[in-house]
């Protein structure tokens, strides 16, 4: 009797690939030294992977998916993060894949890029702050700073003395993406 | 709709006939819908929830949106907080700074004022001491003179009773006069029974002689 096709039944899921447990559990020395992706992260060009530093077994609870505690250098988006991340909460996730080492050099070799975001220094007043302003200093067009917080990781930047930013920043709603000016058809 | 619904259900004899009489089938009207803490109904156990797809644009509009509203509030909020850093360093409640001989002086002068009140203060409750104790006095004088008034009446009424009891006295039978006084009893017998014609006339004694008899 010939074999049935499997019908999968339930909720489907994006995830794809196994615990952490499931990965590192089972290999020599824990897999320090190895490198594991998220499956979720690899709808970006840039590369995202993560190399094991450390590995610590926690214990099986029961009726829950094993979590492990594993200390790995993490690069997203091409940018590597400067501290080693500890992976713990999320490592129960059935979302995480082991790199053979003979196809490492392809994330490695991946040179892309985000592109850089220049925001503007300045942003005009919400209408009635303006209002309160412009009679208490007479300026007719009060303007305030972009609140911005310089991390390692952000795309954005301020834009420098006399650069042209890429970003237009105002009190409205802003001008729609390309993609989606279909929205805002008959609208703006 | 809903409502209409749980109507019928509950009007019809098919609604608790078909639920049989498991513990769950209490029908929950008020709210119009299964609280969360009954467990999924045997008609949607195996029911898969369809996974709706966001549409490409909406998705990277809504994120723009997102972003650019965030952007815009933490902007705002920037500015306030340095509009009262601001406000505070120059608002001048705080920014006026003594010398130590004007400190000194100005505590000085507290002093000086604190001791004038606290002496306007003593005065005042001295007066309204010294007349409190007077009232004081002469309250309790008031009570004494009244304690003692009503200890003569006391003593009065006392006395008094005393004579009377010594006047009753005289009556009393004793040892010595027994004899003569169940004579006296025995020669003059009291009968307190009576009876009282139709015209209201009453007949004192029954078995002895009459003693008159009162209209």
């Amino acid at each position: 009797m010939a074999q049935k096709a499997i019908k999968y039944i339930g909720r489907t899921t994006d995830f794809k690939g196994n615990t952490l447990w499931e990965l590192v559990g089972s290999l020599p020395d824990w897999g320090v030294g190895r490198m594991v992706i998220r499956n979720m992260f690899q709808r970006y060009p840039e590369p995202c992977y993560m190399r094991i530093l450390k590995v610590q077994a926690v214990n099986e609870q029961p009726n829950e998916a094993r979590k492990v505690r594993v200390t790995v250098e993490k690069t997203w988006r091409g940018i590597t993060q400067p501290k080693p991340v500890e992976i713990y909460s999320t490592s129960y996730k059935a979302d995480y894949s082991l790199v053979p080492v003979g196809e490492e050099q392809k994330y490695l070799s991946n040179k892309n890029k985000v592109e850089e975001v220049i925001l503007p220094t300045t942003i005009e007043l919400p209408p009635l702050l303006r209002e309160y302003i412009r009679d208490e200093t007479g300026v007719a067009n009060p303007q305030m700073k972009v609140h911005f917080k310089k991390t390692f990781n952000k795309q954005a930047r301020l834009a420098q003395e006399g650069e042209k930013p890429t970003l237009e920043v105002s009190m409205d709603v802003g001008k729609p993406a390309p993609v989606a000016s279909k929205l805002y058809e008959g609208l703006l | 709709m809903l409502r209409a619904g749980y109507q019928l259900l509950n009007h019809s004899p098919l609604g608790a006939a078909k639920t049989g009489s498991n513990n769950f089938a209490l029908e929950f009207v008020r709210w119009r819908r299964k609280p969360r803490w009954l467990p999924v109904a045997k008609s949607k156990v195996f029911r898969v929830p369809e996974r709706k797809k966001q549409p490409e644009e909406e998705r990277a509009e809504l994120m723009r949106l997102h972003n650019h509203y965030k952007t815009q509030l933490r902007s705002v909020r920037q500015f306030l907080r340095a509009e009262v850093v601001r406000h505070e360093e120059t608002s001048t409640a705080d920014h006026i700074v003594l010398t130590p001989e004007q400190e000194e002086a100005e505590y000085q002068l507290c002093i000086a004022e604190n001791a004038a009140w606290n002496a306007k203060i003593a005065s005042e409750r001295e007066l309204r001491l010294a007349k409190e104790r007077e009232e004081k006095v002469a309250y309790v004088q008031e009570r004494l003179d009244a304690g003692k008034l009503r200890e003569e009446l006391r003593r009065e009424r006392a006395s008094e009773h005393i004579r009377h009891e010594i006047e009753q006295s005289k009556t009393f039978i004793t040892r010595s006069n027994l004899d003569e006084a169940i004579e006296t009893a025995l020669a003059n017998p009291v009968d307190h029974n009576f009876a009282i014609d139709m015209a209201g006339a009453m007949y004192k004694g029954r078995t002895t002689q009459s003693l008159g008899s009162s209209a």
